[in-house]
């Protein structure tokens, strides 16, 4: 199977196109399987949407093997920050697949901001 | 009152060779797990390690062994190196029911190539009775080829005496470095 031709690469490339428009200071937007492989990217920035993936895909994995190992739920968010930017990756379902997100910015942007455009991009996936 | 002494050890090696079911055998606890549902039907398995495995086990005499499982695809490449950094030994797990099992060990000392030198380490290769080509003499040719000697075993990772098997003969190997 091509990733491109993924079932939910249509809602992905959906929201990776919604966040750069919704998101003041959003420089690369990237929408991964669980496993690591990337569905979508948008944006300005160069990045590697395939390591990227990956990357997050072991980020997010650590993530949820934390918040059982302290027993505080399901993780939603997980934030990378750093002297010149933010990586904020937020773990979504879709039509009961594991997704994850991932929206790069400058610092320009309130944390809370990208968060909240990250909840609606969850919403707007599975409304697609 | 003397210190615990706590090693660590990095299981390596191809998706499905068993690094996850290896620690989880060995492993005095429930190990720490990352695995998530595989989409990459050329597995043929349903869920997969993206992160690490981590699990313990309490060897006796002042001595522990922590167990550090990576994921097998070439794409956690990055993982392979944070995970390896300081660690005493390597386990190259190769699952010899695949197509090419030689080639799957060079991969992995292509990866860890830099790291050899002072790492010990052992191969262990899976599915043997079913698959017993390549032979176990044919990976340590392929390892002499490269200027490698290192023990070469059949395991069954399900196993818990054929784990602790490879993970002896990383201590083993370390205790001759001393």
């Amino acid at each position: 199977m091509s990733y491109s031709e993924h079932h939910l690469a249509r809602h992905a490339r959906l929201v990776a196109d919604a966040l750069l428009t919704d998101v003041d200071g959003a420089s690369a937007i990237v929408v991964a399987t669980a496993d690591g492989f990337h569905l979508a990217q948008s944006g300005p920035r160069s990045v590697d949407p395939a390591r990227l993936a990956a990357i997050v895909s072991s980020l997010a994995a650590l993530g949820d093997a934390a918040s059982r190992e302290t027993g505080i739920g399901t993780p939603r968010c997980l934030v990378v920050d750093c002297s010149d930017g933010r990586l904020v990756v937020r773990c979504v379902e879709v039509q009961g697949e594991a997704l994850i997100v991932v929206l790069l910015t400058d610092r320009s942007i309130l944390l809370g901001l990208a968060l909240n455009s990250l909840a609606k991009a969850e919403q707007l996936m599975n409304a697609a | 009152m003397n210190a615990m002494v706590s090693h660590k050890i990095v299981f390596t090696g191809t998706p499905g060779a068993g690094k996850t079911t290896a620690i989880a055998a060995l492993s005095d606890k429930p190990p720490v797990l990352t695995d998530v549902r595989n989409t990459d039907a050329s597995l043929g398995k349903e869920r997969t390690t993206v992160g690490l495995d981590f699990g313990e086990v309490d060897l006796g005499d002042g001595q522990s062994v922590r167990l550090l499982g990576t994921p097998g695809q070439l794409r956690f490449e990055f993982m392979w190196q944070i995970i390896a950094t300081d660690a005493l030994g390597l386990v190259i797990l190769i699952d010899n029911s695949r197509p090419d099992p030689l080639a799957d060990l060079a991969t992995y000392l292509d990866a860890y190539e830099a790291l050899l030198p002072s790492m010990n380490c052992a191969v262990g290769v899976g599915r043997t009775l079913e698959c017993p080509l390549p032979t176990l003499d044919d990976f340590a040719d392929a390892l002499a080829a490269r200027g490698w000697v290192f023990p070469v075993l059949a395991v069954d990772v399900r196993e818990r005496d054929d784990v602790l098997m490879l993970v002896d003969t990383v201590l083993a190997q370390a205790e001759t470095r001393i």
